[in-house]
Formats: C-alpha cells, structure tokens, sequence
C-alpha cells in the first residue's frame, strides 16, 4: 500500500501543494479505514474504553450536577480528554500528544504490533510504567524482573475491547486477577497460605505486596501538578470492605473552574481510588514483618495524611485496623 | 601396604587441591567478545542480559537469559544501588539457574559511559553473593553487534536451580565501617577529578567534596577511547601510582551511588590481585548528609 491509501492527496502532483491537496494527518482516526483489513478488531475498538474514553468521564461525573456533565462534556471531555485517547495509529505508529507533547514515531512508520515500551508507555508512562519498571525510583516489580511485559497480564481484548460498551474499567470482566496466576492454595509455604486465607476478602494482594512509594499525583490542573513518591493504605472506596493501595486522583475544587464547572457534588466521591500499583514484590517489610500493619500502621492513611481541603468522602478510606501484635 | 598408603596420601592430596581448583578463577573479569563467542556452547557459561526486557527482546546474545538490572539493585530508603536481601537476591540468581561454580558472563549497554556501571554492579553483586567466576562483557552487547556476532530474539526461559553459595559479606561496608577505617584502610574515590576536588557534585549528594584523606582513582581510566577496557598492563599502570603495590592493603573504594565504583573494585580485586578491597556502597550519597562525617575539601 501506498503512502496515498491511507494519507489521500495526489501522488501525481508536481509541486507540493497540489500533492498535499485533501491529505488526511491522521487516517486512522476513520476506524473503518483500518476495518477495511481489521474488520472485527476495528469494530470492537469502536466501543472499547482506549477509544471512548468513557472511563475518565463517567469517573468524574459523579462530582457534577445534571448542567454541569453538559457542560463537561462540551468544554473538557472532547477538548481536552478525548483528544489523546486513541486512533489506531496511536499506539501502533505514534505516539498521541499528550499534555501537547508527542514523543513522536514509534518504529519510523511502520506498524508496530506491540512493543509495550512504547505502544503502552506513551500513554501510560506517566504512572504505571515507571513503576513497573523500578525507573520511578523504587524497586523494579518482580514481573518486570521476570521480563514479563504488558501483553502477558492485560489481553489484547483489554486493549481492543469485547464488542461491549463500558462505562468504566472496573466494569471489564477480562481484567487481570493474582488469582489467575497465583491460585490460593498453591503457595510453598505454610506461613504463606495462612497468610492469604486470613487476609483473603480483607486486604488486597498489593497492600502488602507493593513494594514501596509509587506516584502520587497533587493538585491538577489550575496551578499545575505536582508528583510525590507516598503509599497510601485504606479503605477500597468501592467495596469498603477491604484494605488496598490508594492514589490520589488530583481532582481539586477547582480543577474544572475555567470551564465554569464547580463540581456541586465534589464532596460525594473521594479523591483517593483503589489502584492495582505497577511495583509488586514477593517480600516487603509487610509480608516480612506483620507488625508494619498491626501495630506501626506503616503508611496507613490516616486523617493528618488527607489533602487540605479535599472531598470530605475521603474520610471515610482511612481504616481503623485494630492493633494485633503479631510479630514474627 | 604401600600401596594402601599411597592412596590414602593421594585422596588427601586431591582433598586440598579441590577446594582450591573450586575457588579459581577461570575466565577473566572483563571478556571479550569473541571469547564469549567461543564459549557459548560451554555448559558452565551463564550469559546475563541486564538491559531492559524489551531491549533484551529486541535481540541478544543468544542461549543469553535477561536479568533486568533493578532485579540487582534496589533503592532503600533514599539510597539508590543497594544490595537486595539475601533472600531475595537468591532467588534472583537461582530463578536463571545461576550456581556458585557456573561461569557467568554479564551482558549490558556500553555507548553510554553511564550504563556501562551496569554490568559492573551486577558482577559484583554475584560476586557478593559467592559465585567466582564472573566477568563482564568487554564493550557490551554493543560490540557484539557493531562485530555482527550472532544474536536472537528468541527468549530463554531458564532452569531454575537453587542457589546455595556462600556470600562474601565482607566485600561491602556501611558507613560506621568506613569511618572505622579512615585511619587505616586507603579510601579511593573513582568519581571524575572535579567532583573528588569539590568543584562539582550531583543534584542528590548533599554536598561537594570527597571522603577525608580518600585519594583519586577516577573511574574513566579503566577505559580506552572505544569504550573497551583497558588491557591488564594499561589497568595496572593507572592503579599503582594511586593506590600503590602492596596486594593485602585495605582499599574501600566509593563514588557518588556505590554503582561506578564497581568498575575499580573488578578491576582492584579480580583482575590486579588485590586481596582486600571493599566497596562502601552508601558512597557520597550517604556520607555528605551526614555533618558528622568528616570530609575535604
């Protein structure tokens, strides 16, 4: 195929101009273009979470009134969030911009089926990659280290979708679980499998197993982020029944401001959301040592921890674990 | 009955003589490419990737397992390069059936002088944890390339062994133990001449200057201009002015991270014979915070 099957202008011209006349920048915006060979896949993708993007919407809409999800959508959503979330080509060609900076092509311009250093990490290089990969500065996480690569966890219908419509990722059945690898009652040790039976319903796998700070984003958007190395230990807010790791998600008071959005039910969802962090380690000072919870409730977040002027649902995450001394 | 006593002397012989055959070295602490090219159908040979799983993917040397370097290197607290726990740094080397008599040969980048300290805080650390024979790959997986040596992307799934080696704790020291041995031991820095002179530091050392009484050895004089190692001669001539002749001195070498100095403790230790040599892994990182600690200028 040629340059003009997927860019269109003319490549008969003579000059330049005449030869950029009705070029398409990014062809594979138009899904049906690359349908014509990807029929199913492209037909999924429609629908998926990396092409709706319907997950950062519908995270944030429950913070505003009727009025202000129109006026999201008009003024954030199609202007902001939904502009690097995500033709074919880029994951696959180039990468998308991303806060206005592209890191540009992938491999020249070939296709790239998957080179998850790339065709993931552009987008998701901000958090989870670094993470993974020990770069953001703390260990690098024991898949990773067994060089096990995106793909190996998260299928290619996480990335193209099921044919199903979303609303969010906690929604999608095809997630990766522990569970799928790790099956309870396999593990070596004793002290291991009483371990996970007793925590089992109670703590997440990564409240003891994540290996130490991971990013934690402040303050977003109207004075600039900041990013700080911090765990967070707490209530899950969606199943409130279990321990896990927390991040702050940096929706402020004001995030949305310029947009005239105030946010009238910000205090009705934490700022603090379950996180499935990227730096998992067989051993951590919590799987060695069971008073860094039960007694020093090590990185816990407590009230004092909470961001100054936050949703007041956050209160509810910081979990009263009863002292246990346990040590061993 | 002489024949009986003979046997017996000859049993105890080799009883001496093996234990000593096992703790030998038998290749050379930087190898070349085309050393490990002959020696990779050898059954001793371990080769370990450290480059990134996806650049290990991309291509390497092959019958070569990827062992990611952050798997050899951890960050405690705000220290950057520590060892991981012994538990875990055994299950590193027995998850790619690394054992204490294997032959192992760490592969890494090397265009970068930065990345080049890799490879020898990985041979180190297998060092630390009691296998012999380790080397690094003269000029990396680069020179494999730029040479057209064979290379694969086909991944190695290794053989797990359990590792039982006997780690060699005393080859690194803390700061307590450094400030111990001001007085005793040679204290070498290997940073570049501008940073042991004070005129220079990096963003995360607290402050400019070196160790008190610490001397230069700056770790670029283990190099030739193409980025391959320095013969033993040439390693030689730049290390004996500075830290002198006499094998059994105790030698604590730092830098800014406890990374580069790696490249001098090889060469000190496996290569020249220096049979005390000690790598302070808290280096400059750990030592300039602390106000206590006596430095210079």
């Amino acid at each position: 195929m040629g340059c003009v099957f997927c860019h269109k202008g003319d490549a008969a011209a003579t000059d330049v101009k005449a030869a950029h006349d009705g070029i398409v920048k990014k062809p594979s915006d138009n899904l049906k273009l690359c349908g014509m060979c990807h029929k199913p896949i492209a037909e999924n993708y429609g629908k998926s979470l990396h092409y709706t993007s319907a997950g950062q919407k519908h995270g944030v809409a429950g913070r505003f009134s009727d009025a202000e999800v129109k006026t999201f959508d008009e003024k954030v959503f199609e202007k902001s969030c939904r502009t690097c979330h995500a033709s074919c080509g880029d994951c696959h060609v180039r990468s998308p911009a991303v806060g206005g900076i592209s890191v540009g092509l992938i491999e020249g311009h070939k296709y790239v089926k998957k080179n998850e250093g790339k065709t993931c990490a552009f987008c998701h290089g901000g958090r989870v990659y670094p993470e993974y990969t020990g770069e953001y500065g703390g260990s690098v996480d024991v898949h990773y280290q067994k060089g096990m690569m995106c793909l190996e966890c998260h299928k290619k219908e996480e990335m193209h979708g099921d044919g199903q419509k979303y609303l969010s990722k906690n929604e999608v059945k095809q997630r990766p679980r522990c569970e799928n690898c790790h099956k309870p009652g396999g593990e070596a040790k004793l002290t291991a499998r009483v371990s996970h039976d007793k925590h089992r319903g109670k703590a997440s796998c990564q409240s003891c197993h994540s290996s130490g700070p991971y990013r934690q984003c402040y303050d977003c958007h109207p004075t600039g982020s900041k990013a700080k190395a911090e765990i967070f230990i707490g209530r899950n807010p969606r199943t409130q029944k279990e321990m896990t790791t927390l991040r702050l998600i940096p929706t402020v008071r004001d995030t949305f401001a310029k947009a005239g959005i105030k946010m009238e039910h910000f205090d009705k969802l934490p700022n603090y959301w379950d996180s499935a962090v990227h730096n998992i380690k067989k051993r951590t000072e919590r799987t060695r040592n069971c008073d860094t919870c039960h007694v020093d409730k090590k990185d816990f977040l407590t009230r004092d921890r909470l961001i100054p002027n936050g949703s007041k649902a956050n209160e509810g995450l910081v979990y009263e674990l009863k002292p246990i001394p346990i040590s061993r | 009955m002489k024949k009986m006593k003979f046997v017996v002397a000859l049993c105890m012989v080799l009883m001496f003589l093996v234990p000593a055959a096992a703790s030998a070295r038998d290749i050379a602490p930087f190898e070349s490419t085309g050393w490990l090219e002959k020696n990779l159908k050898n059954p001793k040979l371990v080769i370990v990737d450290v480059r990134k799983p996806e650049e290990y993917g991309a291509g390497h040397i092959p019958g070569a397992v990827n062992v990611f370097y952050g798997s050899w290197a951890i960050k405690k607290g705000e220290l950057l390069n520590e060892l991981p726990a012994d538990e875990d740094l055994r299950d590193v080397i027995s998850s790619v059936g690394i054992e204490p008599m294997s032959w192992v040969v760490v592969v890494g980048k090397n265009a970068a002088v930065p990345d080049r300290w890799d490879s020898t805080r990985v041979a180190f650390t297998l060092k630390y944890a009691g296998v012999d024979n380790v080397a690094v790959l003269d000029g990396g997986y680069d020179k494999w390339v730029a040479e057209k040596k064979p290379v694969s992307k086909d991944k190695v799934v290794p053989k797990k062994k359990a590792y039982n080696g006997k780690f060699n704790k005393a080859i690194v020291v803390n700061k307590a133990y450094t400030l111990g041995a001001l007085d005793k031991a040679l204290i070498v820095d290997v940073r570049a001449p501008e940073f042991y002179k004070g005129e220079k530091k990096l963003g995360f050392v607290a402050k400019t200057g070196r160790i008190k009484g610490a001397v230069n050895l700056p770790a670029a004089l283990l190099f030739n201009p193409d980025g391959t190692y320095k013969d033993k001669a040439g390693i030689e001539a730049a290390a004996k002015p500075v830290v002198g002749s006499d094998l059994s001195r105790e030698i604590v070498v730092y830098c800014d991270t406890g990374k580069v100095c790696t490249g001098w403790w090889l060469a000190l230790a496996d290569l020249l014979g220096y049979k005390n040599v000690k790598v302070y892994d808290g280096s400059s990182m750990e030592w300039m915070k602390d106000a206590m600690a006596p430095s210079a200028p």
